[in-house]
């Protein structure tokens, strides 16, 4: 379970471009729920997920684990709990270690490191087994440079990696958004696998808000820092893209269009 | 070349195998360009020379210089990510006090040990030559030292640290502790170099406050030529190769300086020695653009 209470986050703090990022954020997120979290640029999205990842400390307010507080623990104090992918294909694998080494540091995730061998035959075992699920031919090519895959391959070993170690929640920052269509279905497809397979607490931002309804069973979006609308159940079951909309004018209150194209499109 | 001039030869190219090593670690490994080598050579061998002359025992001595050159790694290491210091700024400024401490650790200039025992003392029992011996010896050192520091990357934090250096925020998303990887890379970095130069002045019989300058470069040529023979992924061949490429260059430095047509004097070593490095890291990137120009050419 994840719990944000009235989480605010300021950055350049008591200067001119003070920006503030989030704006009381109170999110309670029950073990198991997949939330995908839609809002236009700077609406405070990654903020929210960079927050409670512990990339970024909250100015207020408190973040839960179950029911340890980690508002103060850093990013990699909360790797135990938390795994992730990140937008950026490039960003999630080391180009210049080898597929296999890239897994075993995802295999090693919120372990101390100890002076055993960080590769060995049992692991490669498990590595092949999990590369074989992507079909990409992988799982021949264990000592290949990272460097060497494309973006949809490293982005697909980087979702496998998230999942090498056993973890509660699993925060999707846009993953398909650098992909190319066929690719993010993929990716989305074996996203969901392996989200029902571990049964997590997924965040998965996303930009489209046609992705946004038909993942998850919840649905916020925020803006200008704030959650405007928070939907699940029967009522998200029956809304398309159109309501959401709608409900976006509604909640903004103040006649502005929403000008985010990217909202709109994708798929 | 005479065979007393090539094993002289070996002896210097095992034990800048060593400093390679050492700046393989920084340079590669971490992504941290670190000049506190120059210092921390001398560092390491002017603490030996000291503790030696003062009577120590010859390894312990040797031990305590290495763990002093590892500390002032760590120096630059906290300068850089306490404070947020350049990395090569970080460095210089270490290099530079450590000029004066390596001074301060001597009392003089240079401290000479050629009546002193050494850690080859023990040795000279077996009656081996000691120009055989020393080279043996310093083979011996640099061959051990890379078997470790392969064996040190293979680990699971060695794994760790090459994360850090290549992408630090997935380092992080999986809990690796990136600031601690840089210390601990910078001690074992320094702390070999050390080590390096508390084998010189054991086996050439003097510590030097001017020894270290240009240790930088030396390494970066060693690790540079022995990079371009090898186009491999394995890292024990890689750390080898440091030893290789060391010995490649000694070599090849001092023909050119014995050669007698090309009218080079001892003195001239630096100039040979940044040439050379500049060659080499030259060379890779003109060799893709005469590639990619044929290419073209065959295109059209």
């Amino acid at each position: 379970m994840i719990r944000c209470e009235n989480l605010h986050v300021t950055f350049n703090h008591g200067l001119p471009t003070e920006k503030l990022a989030l704006r009381g954020v109170d999110l309670t997120i029950p073990s198991g729920e997949f939330v995908t979290v839609i809002g236009s640029n700077g609406a405070g999205k990654s903020t929210l997920l960079n927050t409670i990842a512990g990339d970024i400390e909250s100015t207020r307010g408190k973040i839960l684990f179950a029911d340890r507080d980690v508002t103060h623990l850093p990013a990699t104090g909360r790797t135990k709990d938390i795994a992730r992918v990140f937008q950026d294909p490039l960003a999630g694998t080391c180009g210049n270690l080898t597929v296999e080494e890239n897994m075993a540091l995802a295999y090693g995730r919120g372990k101390r490191g100890s002076l055993s061998f960080a590769l060995n035959d049992n692991l490669r075992k498990i590595f092949k087994e999990q590369l074989s699920r992507l079909n990409l031919g992988l799982e021949n090519r264990l000592s290949a440079e990272m460097g060497l895959l494309s973006g949809g391959q490293r982005q697909s070993v980087s979702l496998l990696m998230s999942a090498l170690q056993p973890s509660s929640i699993l925060l999707l920052d846009e993953h398909t958004a650098a992909l190319d269509p066929k690719t993010a279905a993929l990716i989305m497809d074996i996203t969901s696998q392996i989200i029902k397979e571990k049964q997590l607490t997924v965040m998965m931002v996303t930009h489209s808000m046609r992705q946004a309804l038909d993942h998850g069973s919840r649905t916020i979006m925020l803006h200008e820092g704030k959650i405007i609308f928070d939907l699940s159940g029967d009522k998200r079951a029956g809304y398309d893209v159109k309501d959401l909309l709608q409900l976006f004018a509604q909640a903004r209150n103040d006649g502005e269009e929403l000008d985010d194209d990217k909202l709109l499109l994708g798929e | 070349m005479s065979l007393f001039a090539f094993l002289g030869t070996l002896e210097i190219g095992f034990i800048y195998g060593l400093v390679a090593m050492g700046v393989y670690l920084t340079f590669r490994i971490l992504d941290f360009p670190d000049l506190t080598v120059d210092g921390s050579f001398t560092l390491g061998a002017a603490v030996t020379a000291t503790l030696i002359v003062l009577g120590y025992n010859p390894y312990l001595s040797t031990l305590l210089g290495t763990l002093a050159a590892a500390s002032a790694g760590i120096v630059t290491a906290w300068l850089n990510l306490r404070f947020n210091i350049l990395h090569l700024l970080a460095s210089i400024l270490t290099m530079t006090a450590l000029y004066t401490i390596n001074l301060r650790v001597m009392g003089k200039p240079n401290v000479a040990l050629i009546m002193e025992p050494t850690m080859l003392t023990p040795f000279e029992a077996f009656g081996i030559p000691a120009m055989y011996m020393k080279v043996i010896f310093v083979a011996f050192c640099a061959v051990i030292g890379g078997l470790l520091v392969a064996w040190f990357l293979n680990t699971q934090y060695g794994l760790a640290m090459r994360a850090v250096g290549s992408n630090k925020r997935m380092a992080q998303a999986n809990g690796i502790v990136v600031n601690e990887k840089v210390y601990v890379g910078l001690a074992l970095s320094n702390g070999l170099v050390g080590l390096a130069g508390a084998l010189f002045a054991q086996t050439n019989g003097f510590a030097d406050s001017t020894m270290g300058i240009g240790t930088i470069v030396v390494g970066l040529a060693a690790v540079i030529i022995g990079e371009s023979l090898f186009a491999t992924r394995s890292i024990l061949v890689i750390v080898m190769s440091c030893i290789v490429g060391s010995i490649l260059y000694r070599v090849a430095v001092s023909m050119a300086l014995n050669a007698d047509f090309l009218g080079f004097q001892a003195s001239d070593l630096n100039l040979l020695t940044a040439v050379l490095v500049a060659l080499a890291l030259v060379f890779p990137k003109l060799r893709r653009e005469w590639k990619a120009k044929k290419a073209k050419g065959e295109r059209v």
